[in-house]
């Protein structure tokens, strides 16, 4: 039995567009433990963003609780969420997000320098995961010096490097040709199951649903399916 | 976020956009300069009035035919108007005569007094002439009455006749040649030999008061421009003043309302012309400083042109681990970098500017001693451009801050 790291209690998120209020999640409710490796599914409309910016703490729901390690994430202070989600969330975007004017290294370093890690620490950190994801040639580049795929592996790593227990990819793969997105899922796969992480993916592609644990699929704002692999 | 990381970053955001980062500190170089060099020029002024003000001796009184209410910062009504006890002098044109420096005689608290004429005559030397200001005074007492040194030769005395002392700069740099002493002047078509040489910066030429009744000769014998008392006490400057007053008032028939004539001593003058100097300060300050909002109105122009550009970095900086206040102090110090580089730039420019002033300005009397930018001036200008700095930067920092992290994401 595997330990309970996420909660979501009939989550509501409503959206208002003038005088019209859209809900893009209608009552969701689900449970993510820990080492799970989660992979969230839908067309475009059917509420994944939105589900992942609720998970990922980025957003809070218009109705509904939302447990992370058993703390409600509602009724947290604004600093406190980003210093929750410094500890123990990863985030992995499509479009990498990396910071254009500062070099590969310096964006690994990033999230060590908000939590006030210690200088020398976080630079042997820094180098380390940067290494392991490959890019150990690379620090100094900027990510306009990257391709895609060498992007997403300094995304990776620094979603990783102040050991988050929960990665949260949205569509990682989604700007990279099939090659390069299967290595990628491929890191995943070793986190997971090596490192000890819980995955949770938003993507619409449903083929990487095979590398995954737990498949959640949503459609106009509710879970219509959601199956063990 | 420790302190020193926002300071990095902020410093990363000001290199990084390099153009946009350099105007905006252009205009705060421009503000603070002017202060700077307004505020040094100011002070150069304040300081040549004091020192010269300081040098007239606060024994020293001055009266004039005449009552104004006030007196102008360059001089004593009688100065001003070139002499009024002339020859034109009506019954309704007060005048200083004979009888008054006989009445000042009797009073004990003076210790001596300088009967004086002045006007402007036209001197040749060596071929070369030009008009110049000649003061005529009582030789046997001038010495002791004037706060004016001899720099070569000697003052004038008693016994003297077709002799004159001159100023510094009349000597020195008026004519081709520096006039020397025993060198003889032509004023008004009469020869006089240069005896002394006084240590100031002035064209004027002392002579004896008998001599100028005879170049000046729209002057009336025995009618003065002005006298310059020097008192025995200067513990007792208000009583002595008020006793010369009474004194002429009992001899010149007039009531104190109807008051004919003006006595001021040198620390009036000191007073008001300092204050006179102060408020031209404060308002050329308050001119510049109008510079240093239009500088700080640029800050926040950039400030906020900086988070626009920015809200995407700042959602992911937020999603890493970003507190409001890590991205409120990256923000800030940003803007209190701008002032900061600024300000350094403005006062080396400002420095520089207040060493050319002199010269752009052409020959100012007041700014003869050069100016100077105190340190007290530097450290004014450095700290308000960077105050302008953070408080332009302010409301753009906290719009940063403030951005939630889902929509900054979103934002293209």
């Amino acid at each position: 039995m595997m330990d309970k790291l996420l909660q979501l209690e009939n989550v509501w998120k409503i959206y208002k567009m003038g005088e019209v209020e859209v809900p893009a999640l209608r009552g969701v409710s689900v449970e993510i433990s820990k080492g799970d490796f989660v992979v969230i599914v839908g067309a475009s409309g059917s509420g994944k963003s939105t589900m992942m910016n609720l998970i990922g703490c980025l957003d809070i729901p218009t109705k509904g609780n939302i447990f992370l390690k058993n703390r409600d994430i509602t009724k947290m202070s604004e600093s406190d969420l980003a210093t929750l989600r410094g500890r123990t969330i990863g985030f992995i975007f499509q479009q990498y997000n990396l910071i254009p004017s500062i070099s590969a290294f310096d964006n690994v370093m990033l999230p060590l320098e908000f939590l006030e890690y210690d200088d020398r620490e976080a630079i042997v950190k820094a180098r380390k995961i940067l290494n392991e994801v490959g890019l150990g040639d690379k620090l100094h580049n900027l990510p306009t010096q990257l391709s895609g795929g060498q992007q997403q592996r300094v995304s990776i790593a620094r979603s990783m490097v102040t050991n988050p227990e929960i990665i949260l990819a949205d569509e990682p793969t989604g700007n990279l040709d099939s090659v390069t997105g299967k290595s990628i899922m491929e890191m995943f796969r070793q986190l997971w199951k090596t490192g000890g992480k819980t995955i949770i993916m938003v993507t619409h592609d449903l083929k990487l649903a095979q590398f995954a644990h737990t498949t959640i699929e949503l459609a106009d704002g509710q879970i219509i399916k959601m199956k063990k692999n | 976020m420790k302190f020193i990381k926002c300071l990095k970053h902020a410093f990363e955001m000001v290199l990084h956009s390099k153009l946009r980062s350099w105007l905006t500190i252009l205009g705060i170089v421009i503000g603070v300069a002017s202060v700077t060099a307004i505020m040094s020029l100011g002070g150069s002024f304040q300081q040549n009035v004091n020192q010269q003000l300081g040098s007239l001796g606060g024994d020293i009184l001055t009266l004039t035919a005449g009552y104004s209410r006030g007196f102008s910062m360059f001089g004593p009504p009688g100065e001003r108007e070139g002499g009024g006890g002339g020859t034109t002098a009506t019954k309704t044109q007060p005048t200083l005569t004979r009888l008054d420096a006989q009445a000042l005689r009797g009073i004990p608290d003076i210790a001596a007094f300088d009967t004086e004429i002045r006007g402007n005559v036209k001197v040749t030397y060596l071929g070369k002439s030009g008009t110049v200001s000649l003061t005529g005074v009582d030789p046997e007492v001038w010495s002791r009455v004037t706060t004016s040194k001899i720099s070569a030769g000697r003052m004038l005395d008693a016994a003297d006749q077709n002799v004159i002392v001159i100023g510094g700069r009349l000597a020195a740099t008026y004519f081709d040649k520096p006039v020397g002493i025993n060198q003889m002047i032509t004023i008004e078509k009469n020869v006089f030999r240069v005896v002394g040489v006084l240590d100031d910066q002035s064209n004027t030429i002392y002579m004896p008061i008998q001599m100028a009744f005879q170049v000046l000769t729209t002057k009336e014998n025995g009618v003065y421009d002005s006298i310059v008392i020097k008192i025995k006490d200067e513990s007792k400057l208000n009583e002595t003043m008020t006793k010369i007053e009474n004194r002429l008032l009992l001899l010149r028939h007039v009531i104190a309302s109807k008051k004919d004539f003006s006595i001021i001593s040198n620390k009036q003058i000191q007073q008001t012309r300092s204050q006179m100097m102060s408020s031209m300060n404060t308002f050329l300050v308050a001119l510049a400083a109008v510079s240093l909002i239009v500088g700080a109105v640029g800050i926040a122009n950039t400030m906020f042109t900086s988070v626009m550009e920015k809200t995407k970095e700042i959602g992911i900086m937020k999603a890493i681990g970003a507190r409001n206040k890590d991205i409120l102090s990256i923000f800030l110090l940003n803007a209190a970098l701008i002032g900061l580089v600024g300000g350094l730039l403005g006062v080396v420019f400002g420095i520089i500017l207040s060493a050319l002033l002199p010269i752009l300005m052409g020959d100012i009397s007041m700014l003869r001693g050069g100016t100077f930018v105190s340190v007290n001036s530097i450290i004014l200008s450095l700290s308000v451009s960077i105050i302008i700095g953070i408080l332009a930067g302010v409301i753009p920092a906290l719009q940063a801050s403030k951005l939630k992290p889902v929509d900054a994401l979103r934002y293209e």
